[in-house]
């Protein structure tokens, strides 16, 4: 359960978040909307622990996030599977390295990270491709292997800044209903995207922020 | 793209609602490793990483070495030199002997007197008693001024005591005998070179600090060279370090692989070190025997002994250690995920 109480952000003089009160609860799918801007990756970002309130209280899990000490940022970066816009593959390895990299870091076992990886690849379709190299792949085919890499390791949250940010509509669909699956067994989702038209055709509760601002889909609290 | 059960099959095995295609026998794979097994194998991992990455780069790899093996096998060899010295310095005998000139007016049957109550003393190892007559036909012997000697009026030197001190007595004690003797009644000169044994044992020291010196400043700029050697491999891998961060790898993961090719790099270094100080030595054995039996020696220069070339390897390759450490405390901060 992530639960946001009065939390800004400022930036310099620039406020990006704005008291923003809501919860998420676990197993819920939401999508973070509004202008370029707005302060949708900020919001994702705040979630990383890649920037901190400068206000207010963000608690995941029931845990004060601002207790997360530095030495503790990757075990509480584990809990969540992360899809970048710009894909943040690493160009020096195969596919498959790629989406093995959380289970080393997790310190899976040989046998069960090749199982896992298999397993992950195969769901976003990229199985065959898993000996080549990322840097070859198109867009939407990187943006796949990227979201592999996300669900690897089964984490308890998905996170995704505008996933399908230059994809076309049927694969935007595709990569969106796939999200849906994980979702389906028991994931939060959390998806920024202002691709409005796609995500309201998914009946999936809409965060809208303008400036910053709550201004829609603010959850009890 | 799959169906959903796949997806199902990743989440296996966590407390999840069941899905469409649900199935047991699908299970993925049993969850990470307990932690210590885990921390051991991520050990493993960077260490055979790093050495994989040192291997596929041989060029820079040996580079590496060399600088840090001859920055090393420097100060080693002149340390296994300095051995060589004071070990020498050891079996070397002080041709110690106190030359006591009596007055003139001291009979040879006095003269005997003072040298039997010399003997007593614990730092005194014999006094002999060398009569005028005896010394002044000795002095014409050994200058081969017999005729000059006959010429002579009367016979300039006094009786004379010589004192041999006891053996292995330091510098300070031989100063404070030679006081006493300076100070017995009947004793008009004593004639003693102490200060060439404090010379040279200010020399040794002189050395000794030279040697330290010149090893710290070339340890001191092996680290900075591994250090560097080390930022411009983090600089390397920024992508992959953030990529890292992201996703959950923490600090000490990060880490480990620099730690490890610090170490490898500095326990290469430390073996190159041992070649080339065994080098070194091979070559200046020859000469240096041949030196030592011009002075009637037969030492023969001591090589690197076995602990002393393990100890090299250890001292490389914690000198490795320490300076990854300190360039991934400096540099590391700076790679953060933007
Ligand atoms: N590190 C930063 N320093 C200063 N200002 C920042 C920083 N990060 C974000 N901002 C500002 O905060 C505001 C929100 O940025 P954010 O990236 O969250 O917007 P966004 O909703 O993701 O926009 P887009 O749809 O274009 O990705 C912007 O005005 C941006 O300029
Ligand atoms: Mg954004």
């Amino acid at each position: 359960m992530i639960v946001f109480d009065r939390v800004g952000k400022r930036f310099d003089n620039h406020d990006a978040i704005r008291d923003i009160s809501l919860t998420i609860d676990s197993g819920e799918m939401v999508f973070l909307t509004g202008h370029s801007g707005a302060g949708k990756s900020t919001f994702l970002r705040l979630l990383m622990l890649l920037e901190r309130p400068t206000s207010g209280c963000l608690m995941v899990n029931h845990r004060d996030t601002s207790r997360v000490k530095r030495r503790a940022i990757g075990t509480y970066r584990r809990d969540f599977g992360i899809v970048f816009q710009d894909h943040q593959l690493l160009f020096d390895r195969t596919v498959f390295d790629n989406v093995a990299l959380p289970l080393h870091i997790a310190g899976f076992e040989m046998r069960d990270v090749n199982r896992r990886v298999r397993a992950a690849l195969d769901k976003v379709g990229l199985l065959q491709r898993e000996r080549a190299n990322p840097a070859v792949l198109s867009g939407g085919e990187q943006q796949r292997v990227g979201i592999a890499r996300a669900v690897v390791a089964r984490p308890k949250i998905l996170i995704a800044d505008e996933p399908t940010g230059n994809l076309d509509p049927q694969l935007s669909a595709e990569i969106m209903s796939l999200f849906e699956a994980f979702n389906q067994v028991g994931v939060m989702v959390v998806i920024a995207s202002h691709d409005l038209a796609l995500i309201s055709r998914l009946r999936h509760r809409i965060i809208t922020l303008n400036n910053g601002r709550l201004v829609g889909g603010g959850g009890h609290l | 793209m799959g169906d959903w059960s796949v997806a199902v099959g990743i989440y296996e095995g966590r407390n999840v609602p069941a899905g469409p295609g649900m199935n047991n026998a699908r299970r993925v794979g049993v969850g990470p490793r307990h932690p210590i097994v885990r921390w051991v194998y991520h050990h493993r991992q960077a260490a055979a990483d790093s050495l994989h990455k040192l291997v596929f780069e041989p060029i820079s790899t040996l580079l590496t070495w060399m600088v840090l093996g001859i920055a090393l096998a420097l100060p080693a060899t002149l340390l296994v030199l300095l051995s060589n010295v004071l070990a020498l310095a050891d079996t070397i005998d002080v041709p110690a002997r106190f030359s006591l000139f009596l007055n003139e007016l001291t009979t040879l049957e006095q003269a005997s007197d003072i040298a039997r109550r010399m003997e007593q003393r614990v730092d005194i190892a014999q006094v002999s008693v060398l009569d005028r007559v005896t010394a002044l036909a000795d002095f014409g012997v050994q200058t081969g001024l017999e005729s000059l000697i006959e010429s002579l009026d009367a016979n300039p030197l006094p009786h004379t005591l010589l004192v041999e001190p006891a053996a292995h007595i330091n510098a300070s004690r031989m100063d404070e005998l030679a006081d006493a003797l300076t100070n017995t009644p009947g004793v008009a000169n004593v004639i003693f070179d102490t200060q060439w044994l404090a010379r040279f044992e200010t020399s040794l020291l002189l050395l000794q600090r030279l040697v330290i010196g010149l090893g710290l400043m070339m340890v001191i700029g092996a680290i900075l060279i591994l250090g560097n050697t080390l930022r411009l491999a983090i600089e390397a891998r920024r992508a992959e370090i953030v990529v890292i961060k992201l996703i959950g790898g923490g600090d000490a993961f990060v880490r480990r692989p620099f730690l490890y090719m610090g170490l490898w790099c500095g326990v290469g270094g430390g073996a190159l070190a041992i070649g080339l100080v065994i080098i070194f030595l091979s070559l200046l054995a020859s000469p240096a025997a041949t030196l030592l039996a011009l002075y009637n020696s037969d030492w023969q220069l001591q090589g690197l002994s076995f602990i002393a070339a393990l100890q090299l390897a250890l001292v490389g390759g914690s000198l490795g250690l320490l300076s990854a450490w300190q360039a991934t405390t400096i540099h590391l901060r700076r790679v953060e995920p933007k």
